[in-house]
């Protein structure tokens, strides 16, 4: 190995642990505070001892336990998550396909108005869609909570551009084999591209995990009510007790940090092979 | 058609007619719950709109979040992924760490940012400045500072996000033949020339990708300010998502947060659209 | 594919089930309660009284629900418009007169036995009537006044008032900041509890404008804010609290601890830090009324009340639950689990902390006579308190306060000529 190389390895690997340090220091802020007493937190984030858990205190993951029914609020976001998630597979992976490799009337012009879709957030329409759904009688159910996020235009997009680049030979022996669209789909398109599925899966999991307003708006009580609303429980009365929020923080990522890392290669190599990349 | 029916009626259902409703109730005077017959008041809400320098300045703050955040985003993500584009080892490592902040719902990212920005000695950036300064950076109360609160969101923002960027730029990068920079390296090319005639041309489409997505979430920023500074101080921080879910929600005049929704729309769409077009013409 | 689909149509099937409460007994009332969620000792007594209440009555069944303080106002809307708001609900005082406005609430007084209203605190009273009617008592009121440190006053020499009329002028006031400043590392000396959201800033600092002879509003007729908000006293109050701010007299508070702490001798705050304070301090601590800026001390009042929504199928049994609630016994409890101060006089005597003599009898004094001002009454009020709070967050930020002040007024009588001044339409 010649010098120069080994002094630019030398230098990516201190540009690279620096980065490390600064991205990941508010998560170990994080992780520190949730195990010490909620006063020293703050005194001590301006200090080494930020980062340091030097005396393991579990008593805010218990005041967390004691304060709100986390298992309700785990299995809230987990069922709610997981159907938004699953369904979306379903129905935007069809959509995507119909889009990207079905001839039919009025696509473009359809497909236009779903990119243009893709501009609102949730933000921008929850007062109608809040409206609309109360005449539907779905006030604080799960329903509510599912049904208008399984239909989304960027996992469409998604699908879309992944289905674009599948050679067009793979369909076309189904086909000849006699196969109906539906069944070309099902038995070739999906095995065949499980890293968008992959990518989706993640990305619809994450934007979905951290949702607040929408819930805020329409559940009352804790009965259906996901992880994000019971943060409010903690950061409303002072003193904020921030010990108590971290340990909330800690265990409400948590699922997600697992699923990510469960799901990390085919999620990397989704977007490798994907339109993800343009 | 049959196959996308499902998704393009969900899609009708929850989002476009929703919206549709936003338009019409901008030209109304709704106020939610209000015992008041509802009145149609022409343009009333959108010229309020014009007049007032919280909006004016909820714009301007859009854009200039957008302007800062996306490309800065961009060359940081840019720069991770080439560093993890070396065969170095610990890579995968290096990118679960990068990417982590990715995972973490807003709302938590801006409660722990909260405790970083803390004012006085103690805060978290406070020490470390002055550490770095070796004690010349004078404690400021990021959040409540008139010019550093925008920044200091602008930095959260970048921190959670630049990740997601680097993953997909990273992609981007490995799927360039490899072929081309051996033949690039036969020609004599150097490092910086491989760069800016190999990697950036392939990586084009991707960086376009990238940067579109970023602005759309730049123009919806709203989150973060809602939690750590509530559009202050003096506005400083306020956006177009926050001055509606503010109009909404908290002063319950629904029908101004509707025209805010909708010049929202259709600024976005102004701005997507001219970064499409510049995009493909620079392909010419 | 397809058992994964049929999985998932059957998840489906649940979601929609949506689990719906057991059919009712023959005779027994069913009433939905809506309580705030407060802190972990108020949460725990609401759950024991309701327990109680359900045991002791065989023909009335609670079922109570708990929605967090912030978004409180934005529950109530959503489930009136989905027709969903529950029988009984508690609710902060000040949306009181907006509810009346929609059409939410029904007039308590002859609901509830008349020697249970005689016996209220007069400040509950005044504040929970709109229009004539009484819309909603709370178990409990609040009291707002200084903090103090004894041993801090008595080392700058300072005049410790114990009564609403010695309260020291606001010259002597900022004086005494200036000599504590002198012996402090921060010269912060002052903790206006910055750090607290929403609402605070009105209920904790609209008296002073009210000391200084201006207001939110002019009460006459709840139709205008200007030349009121933005008049000379009212700009001459906020000018003061911006001098406190500037001269870095004022601890930003992010932790909540400048008080016990130590960094600050004085602390602005409510009666639901009397517990914590006293556990760091015993009997060095102190409660003195808040400045007066010419019109004698004035001090907030107002907290959480209960109402009954006009879609209540049984009000005199939502009454009953409310007077069950205003029992000395039960307010007693309540009050001790959050601190505030109990709602009647015969409470108030049983009291350890309230009693007269008490360590937090001044709150009672205050709001016994006539030192405490109710939120300005009109269903305009969330606005009022909004842009107010917009002013004050602009007027520690260094905005002129004559120009934040104008803004938050011209901001309020928009709003109120928007709503046709609140004519009572709703109401009957």
């Amino acid at each position: 190995m010649s010098w120069r190389r080994l002094v630019s390895m030398g230098l990516s690997y201190a540009a690279l642990l620096l980065l490390a340090f600064l991205f990941v220091s508010p998560i170990l802020l994080m992780l520190t505070g949730s195990m010490k007493a909620d006063a020293r937190v703050l005194v001590e984030a301006g200090s080494f001892r930020a980062f340091l858990p030097l005396d393991v205190d579990l008593q805010n993951y218990r005041d967390v336990f004691a304060r709100v029914d986390f298992g309700r609020y785990l299995f809230n976001s987990l069922y709610i998550t997981g159907m938004v998630v699953l369904a979306g597979l379903v129905v935007n992976s069809l959509a995507g396909y119909a889009f990207a490799r079905l001839a039919w009337r009025g696509r473009r012009v359809l497909f236009g108005l779903v990119l243009a879709i893709l501009i609102l957030p949730l933000e921008a329409i929850a007062v109608p869609l809040f409206y609309q759904v109360t005449l539907f009688g779905w006030r604080d159910t799960y329903l509510v909570q599912i049904v208008p996020f399984i239909a989304n235009a960027f996992s469409i997009y998604l699908f879309y551009t992944f289905f674009l680049g599948l050679p067009r030979e793979l369909e076309e022996a189904a086909r000849l084999d006699g196969a109906g669209v539906l069944r070309t789909f099902i038995a070739i398109i999906v095995p065949n591209s499980k890293p968008v599925f992959a990518t989706v899966a993640i990305l619809s999991f994450l934007s979905q995990w951290g949702v607040f307003l929408w819930p805020l708006m329409v559940t009352s009580g804790e009965a259906v009510r996901p992880l994000p609303l019971a943060i409010a429980t903690f950061y409303t009365l002072p003193p904020l007790q921030w010990g108590d929020i971290f340990a909330f923080g800690v265990m409400m990522v948590l699922p997600i940090l697992l699923v990510f890392l469960f799901f990390q290669r085919w999620f990397i190599r989704g977007v490798v092979a994907t339109g993800i990349k343009g | 058609m049959l196959f996308a029916l499902p998704a393009l009626a969900g899609l009708l259902m929850f989002v476009a007619i929703p919206f549709l409703l936003a338009i019409g109730l901008a030209f109304t005077n709704l106020r939610l719950g209000s015992p008041l017959p509802l009145e149609f008041v022409g343009l009333t809400q959108f010229l309020r709109l014009f007049a007032d320098d919280a909006f004016a300045r909820a714009l301007l703050n859009n854009l200039l979040f957008t302007l800062v955040v996306v490309p800065v985003q961009t060359l940081l993500a840019l720069a991770l992924a080439l560093l993890l584009n070396q065969p170095l080892k610990g890579r995968a490592l290096f990118r679960t760490l990068f990417f982590m902040p990715v995972v973490f719902p807003l709302a938590l990212v801006s409660v722990v940012w909260i405790l970083i920005y803390a004012p006085g000695p103690n805060g978290m950036l406070n020490s470390f400045l002055q550490l770095i300064t070796l004690g010349e950076w004078q404690p400021r109360d990021f959040l409540h500072d008139p010019w550093l609160a925008l920044p200091a969101i602008m930095l959260t923002s970048i921190w959670q996000g630049a990740g997601f960027q680097m993953v997909i730029l990273l992609a981007g990068l490995q799927s360039i033949p490899e072929e081309l920079y051996e033949a690039a390296r036969i020609d004599g090319a150097g490092r910086w020339q491989r760069f800016w005639y190999i990697t950036l041309p392939q990586l084009r489409n991707t960086l376009v990708f990238v940067m579109l997505v970023t602005t759309i979430l730049a123009f919806r920023l709203f989150e973060q300010v809602q939690i750590m500074t509530r559009g202050g101080p003096r506005h400083a921080t306020t956006t177009i998502m926050y001055e509606a879910v503010q109009a909404a929600f908290s002063r319950q005049q629904v029908a101004r947060g509707a025209a805010i929704t909708v010049i929202f729309f259709l600024l976005v769409l102004l701005v997507t659209l001219l970064q499409r077009r510049i995009a493909r013409e620079e392909r010419l | 594919m397809r058992t994964f689909l049929f999985i998932l149509v059957c998840l489906f099937l649940t979601a929609c089930d949506r689990g719906k409460p057991p059919p009712s007994a023959t005779g027994v009332v069913r009433l939905s309660l809506w309580a705030h969620a407060g802190q972990a000792s108020e949460r725990q007594t609401m759950e024991r009284q309701v327990q109680a209440f359900n045991q002791q009555h065989s023909d009335v069944q609670i079922a109570l629900t708990f929605i967090p303080e912030r978004s409180y106002n934005a529950q109530v809307q959503a489930a009136a418009i989905a027709g969903e708001l529950p029988d009984l609900l508690e609710f902060d005082v000040p949306y009181l007169y907006n509810y009346v406005w929609q059409g939410h609430l029904q007039p308590l007084e002859t609901l509830l036995p008349h020697e249970l209203q005689q016996d209220l605190l007069p400040s509950l009273i005044r504040q929970g009537t709109y229009q004539g009617h009484l819309y909603g008592v709370g178990t409990f009121d609040s009291g707002l006044a200084l903090y103090a440190r004894r041993s801090m006053l008595q080392k700058v020499n300072a005049r410790i008032p114990g009564h609403p009329k010695q309260a020291w002028s606001v010259q002597e006031f900022e004086r005494l900041l200036e000599r504590l400043a002198l012996t402090d590392d921060d010269g912060a000396v002052l903790d206006l509890k910055l750090n607290y959201p929403d609402e605070w800033f009105s209920y904790g600092f609209s008296p002073l404008l009210q000391s200084a002879g201006g207001d939110l509003i002019d009460r006459s007729d709840y139709q205008r804010a200007s030349g009121v908000l933005n008049g000379a006293a009212s700009v001459m109050a906020m000018q003061h609290v911006q001098n406190w701010l500037m001269q870095g007299r004022v601890d930003p508070n992010v932790d909540d601890a400048a008080f016990v702490g130590g960094r600050v001798a004085l602390s602005w705050a409510g009666h639901w830090e009397y517990r914590r304070y006293h556990e760091a301090f015993a009997e060095d601590l102190v409660l003195v009324p808040l400045p007066d800026f010419g019109k004698g001390s004035r001090t907030g009042q107002g907290s959480w009340v209960w109402g009954i929504s006009r879609r209540a199928k049984a009000p005199a049994k939502a009454a009953e639950v409310i007077t069950y609630l205003l029992q000395p016994a039960q307010i007693l409890a309540m009050t001790a689990a959050n601190g505030a101060v109990p709602a009647t006089h015969t409470a108030i005597a049983q009291s350890p902390l309230y009693h007269e003599g008490g360590p937090l009898h001044l709150f009672v004094v205050q709001l016994a006579e006539g030192y405490a001002v109710p939120r300005p009454r009109t269903p305009a009020y969330p606005v009022i308190s909004a842009s107010f709070r917009q002013a004050f967050a602009d007027i520690r930020n260094g905005m002129p306060v004559q120009q934040a002040l104008d803004r938050a007024a011209a901001t309020i009588d928009e709003d109120i000529r928007d709503n046709r001044g609140y004519p009572a339409i709703a109401a009957q």
